[in-house]
């Protein structure tokens, strides 16, 4: 048996080890053990090795000692595995799981927001935005950061840092005539759009460089799929014409297979900007300068850096601004991706954080199962560790060995978990998208795995190394070296292991008790959706609506939904019709601006026009004054009705009824003045358990007619009613397309919102809560273990069971105690975050705060209790004899 | 006769022992190989000093085995001799019987 070697010894092997080979000392300590040789042999071999190497070595001499080092401890390390291969499993599953599905979203969020553009040399591209101050009035169509093509033109000609600049929007509904006319979703770009990106149309050509001129004949380019779906991929195509809101159209080209635009929603078709006034028939969206309304995308030269585009777009701003006294312009220029609008990036990074942190929760218990897992097995590696050090081995070099085993764990945990996320999310995402409300356009979300992905991966690996590995492998390279080498049984662990133990436990639970009341609240906040009473009557209240811009003239189409309305009214058991611009809790905000008459300052406001019948339709009362008059249905509104929120916050303690207000309609510089004749009750019509706090309802006139759609109040089954109504519009005329919803649907959009929701948080709380109970249990196990003996003792000294139980219980319910209560702080804190989309439940909702923690730890105690009462189950004399 | 470079006393004995041993031949058993046919005890250090200086000499080649845990993980390193080696060695042989030859018994006896 080896003896100890004494205390100068000691020192004088660690000076050796600096400068003594691995091998050299290798076969010493074997020699030492093996063969029983003494202190005094030890210390001349020790010597030896010394003289053996008098210079020291160079760097690159240390480089390759370090790297075969590193080469012996991977070997080693796969040995141990192979060896155990329970425990690798046992480590590896967690850390594949965590690092699985935190790399399955990255590579969702990748994809919309960080992923180059599907065409060449996409890594040209820049995206242009724009943030500007001193404008008054500023027409917006999707987000103010947009740009007209006014200043669009200004770029595109002033430029010399970029090769071309196109301007395009997001997707449009038309209504494409054919046996059953469709709607479909089209872009409307500027002639150089394929140009710039590059695409070289399938079949055809790209749009001319005139196409956009007034008396250029309207021209289209199909998408592959839609040519596929709707035309029988018809090779004789270009030159035929399509019909498009009733106006014809010749289609030029067919877009390569694959390509359906830039943006997240799809195009079914691509047309020039021209043809904007199919849509808006009413605006001059061209020649305005103050519409804010396509995005602009530049291509850069070579060697031009984004910089130096910056700089020159800075000063085209600079000109422009100039034009327009008090006008101050800021850019943002970035390289191009399917997300580049800045208000929808910051929107989905918000989401994506929580999102990303919650998953990055699981992987932290799931790397605290994996170090606690490492630290009882540290135990077992005692004497090993103690001789190596008594030999000599620094402590830095043995915390490279374990930090290298435990390197392997994570990056194979890392590789099988990227694998399992490849695998899994690509059905997992196109699950997500088909379950997503009818009302969003098809989206185009690319997830596979890319540089980015994998940088992301085996980042995430090196930090739960780091995470999981560094505390166990610190605690393991200080043993006891007496203790160790004298073979001690039965090593209980000493008191600062059991101290990391425990806390390891605590945070779990700490972390699993956020997860926990996170999804708590979500599935509290799902109730309140089901239940929620938003504040108008949505029960058999049907939605008529039609592409809106069908017809190519008003009258004729005003014409049409006159008889249209007046027929549906007579059909059988229809209790009432109105006229609304903007149904209740559809997604999205028709805004305008008001101003009061003697003040300067103009304020943002929700806009509704609507039909005198509406409120009595949807159930809104009018708590002061009444509703529009026949006589007040004009083209340019002579009254309003506000809401009570809208009153209290512009006539605090006033009664608004007979007061005006400037507000802005129509075209730029164009202002009405208002006479309020009502105030309406407040309801949830803009989102739920929303309440705008500046909300007008302006009187339907004749022009605004076809724009409206049509609720009917009918006491007939859905289907049959539906199908009435399209059998109508279809009699009147073949080429309108109309759909018929029913208005309780768009509480659907916020019911699926919140199902969606609460499934994601509810499986990821599952796992969290799976995970730290099996470290809970493995540690109970573990320490129960290795108190058998006194176990043993105590029962055989007269102790019950029980007495036993309950010892174990209190020591490790402890930290599981003071992980529940740090977790409920934390949660009150996380909490906030989830506020926006709690619909009405209170962030600290005390039926989550108090069942969620119940739940928690009457789980930690049937994961305490079970080993402890399969370890009571031995007979005391058997433990003690084999002890 | 052309030059040729020999081995000394110390480095014909430790290829000798690295020949005998085979697949075996790393630091342990040559030492103790050594230390059972003639008695000598080498330390490890001085092992190690002519093996790095035979490998230099491209006499022997060497490479590293699995890590144990009783050698605290190190690995072993294991040497073979070249062709160059043996070649060396029968050289160094071929010299010293050709010195040997004629000697008589008063030398190979001792008085």
């Amino acid at each position: 048996m080896a003896r100890e070697p004494s205390r100068a010894v000691r020192g004088l092997l660690r000076i050796a080890a600096v400068r003594g080979s691995d091998a050299e000392l290798g076969d010493i300590l074997e020699e030492y053990l093996a063969a029983g040789r003494g202190n005094l042999w030890l210390c001349r071999q020790v010597l030896s090795t010394l003289r053996s190497h008098p210079k020291p070595a160079t760097v690159d001499e240390r480089k390759q000692a370090m790297l075969s080092n590193l080469w012996s401890d991977v070997r080693y390390a796969a040995r141990i595995f192979r060896q155990s291969p329970g425990f690798a499993a046992a480590a590896l599953a967690p850390i594949a799981l965590g690092i699985g599905i935190n790399t399955g979203i990255f590579s969702i969020l990748n994809g919309i927001a960080f992923r180059q553009l599907p065409v060449p040399a996409p890594a040209e591209l820049v995206s242009v935005h724009q943030q500007f101050q001193g404008v008054k009035q500023r027409r917006v169509h999707g987000a103010r950061s947009l740009f007209s093509i006014p200043e669009y033109l200004s770029y595109r000609n002033g430029t010399q840092t970029l090769s071309g600049v196109m301007a395009y929007t997001v997707p449009w509904t038309f209504t494409l005539a054919s046996e059953t006319p469709r709607e479909i979703e089209a872009v409307l770009v500027t002639c150089n759009y394929f140009d710039v990106l590059r695409v070289r149309p399938l079949i055809g050509t790209a749009f001319g460089s005139n196409c956009d001129s007034s008396n250029a004949p309207p021209t289209a380019v199909l998408t592959h799929d839609l040519w596929l779906r709707a035309f029988a991929a018809d090779r004789d195509i270009v030159g035929k014409t399509i019909t498009l809101n009733g106006q014809e159209v010749a289609v030029v080209g067919v877009a390569p297979d694959g390509f359906d635009g830039i943006d997240l929603m799809k195009a079914a078709v691509f047309v020039p900007t021209s043809l904007i006034r199919l849509v808006q028939p009413n605006a001059n969206y061209m020649d305005d300068p103050q519409t804010s309304w396509v995005t602009l995308i530049g291509r850069r030269k070579n060697d031009v850096d984004i910089t130096q585009v910056r700089a020159e777009l800075s000063v085209l701003a600079n000109q422009i601004d100039q034009q327009q006294p008090g006008r101050t312009t800021t850019l943002t220029v970035a390289p191009a991706t399917s997300l580049s609008l800045p208000q929808a990036r910051s929107d989905v990074f918000a989401v994506a954080t929580v999102v990303l942190a919650a998953f990055g929760l699981v992987l932290l218990i799931a790397c605290a199962n994996v170090a606690n897992l490492l630290l009882a097995r540290g135990a077992g590696r005692t004497r090993e560790i103690a001789v190596r050090l008594a030999v000599g081995a620094t402590r830095g070099r043995l915390i490279q060995q374990l930090l290298t085993e435990n390197a392997i764990i994570a990056l194979t945990g890392g590789l099988a978990g990227s694998v399992l996320a490849w695998w899994s999310f690509r059905g997992l995402l196109a699950l997500l998208l088909s379950s997503l409300p009818a009302e969003i356009p098809p989206l185009r979300i690319d997830a596979t795995p890319n540089l980015s992905v994998f940088w992301f991966a085996t980042g995430l690996s090196a930090a739960t190394v780091i995470v999981f590995g560094l505390i166990p492998a610190l605690q393991a390279s200080k043993p006891d070296v007496q203790i160790a080498l004298k073979q001690e049984a039965a090593i209980t662990g000493r008191r600062s292991a059991g101290w990391l133990r425990g806390s390891l436990v605590g945070v779990q639970i700490a972390v699993c008790m956020v997860l926990l009341i996170s999804a708590g609240l979500l599935l509290r906040a799902l109730y309140a959706v089901q239940k929620i009473e938003p504040g108008f009557d949505y029960h058999n209240v049907v939605v008529v609506s039609f592409d809106k811009r069908w017809a190519d003239s008003n009258d004729r189409a005003a014409a049409f939904r006159q008889e249209f309305n007046e027929r549906v009214a007579s059909l059988p058991d229809v209790r009432g019709t109105a006229l609304v611009a903007k149904t209740p809790l559809s997604p999205g905000h028709h805004q305008t601006m008001l101003r009061l008459p003697g003040q300067e300052q103009w304020h943002e406001v929700d806009v509704n026009t609507i039909s005198p019948e509406y409120f009595s339709l949807v159930g809104i009362p009018i708590v002061r004054g009444r509703t529009f008059a026949r006589g007040e249905l004009l083209d340019s509104p002579r009254a309003a009705i506000v809401t009570e929120a809208t009153a209290r916050r512009y006539w605090p303690a006033q009664d608004p009824v007979g007061r005006t207000l400037m507000i802005h309609v129509g075209g730029p510089n164009e202002e009405a003045q208002v006479e309020i004749v009502g105030v309406a009750k407040d309801a949830q019509v803009t989102g739920v358990a929303e309440t705008a706090s500046s909300y007008v309802y302006l009187p339907a006139g004749p022009r605004d007619a076809r724009l409206l759609d049509l609720l009917v109040r009918s006491e007939t089954d859905f289907a049959g009613f539906a199908a009435a109504v399209r059998t109508l519009a279809r009699d009147l005329d073949p080429m309108v397309a109309v759909r018929v919803n029913r208005l309780e649907a768009n509480l659907d959009f916020w019911r699926t919102l919140s199902r969606m929701t609460v499934g994601l948080s509810g499986s990821l709380s599952l796992l969290a809560l799976v995970l730290a109970s099996i470290g809970v249990y493995g540690v109970v196990s573990y320490v129960v273990s290795r108190r058998r003996r006194e176990v043993a003792i105590r029962l055989a000294l007269g102790a019950t069971a029980r007495d036993v139980q309950s010892l174990i219980v209190r020591q490790t319910l402890r930290p599981v105690a003071i992980g529940v209560v740090i977790g409920v702080f934390a949660s009150a804190a996380a909490s906030r975050v989830l506020q926006a989309i709690l619909f009405g439940v209170s962030p600290f909702d005390p039926l989550a705060f108090i069942g969620a923690p119940l739940f928690l730890l009457g789980i930690a105690c049937a994961a305490t209790l079970l080993p402890i009462r399969q370890a009571l189950r031995v007979d005391p004399v058997t433990t003690l004899r084999y002890e | 006769m052309a030059r040729r470079e020999h081995l000394g006393e110390l480095e014909q004995i430790v290829l000798l022992a690295v020949v005998r041993l085979r697949d075996d031949a790393y630091g342990v058993p040559i030492r103790l190989e050594i230390e059972r046919r003639i008695g000598r005890t080498l330390t490890v250090g001085a092992l190690y000093r002519t093996l790095d200086r035979l490998e230099l000499k491209g006499y022997v080649t060497s490479w590293f085995g699995e890590p144990t845990s009783e050698r605290g993980g190190r690995s072993k390193r294991y040497f073979k001799v070249r062709p160059s080696g043996l070649r060396a060695l029968r050289a160094s042989h071929d010299a010293l019987t050709a010195m040997w030859e004629g000697l008589g018994p008063q030398v190979t006896r001792g008085a």
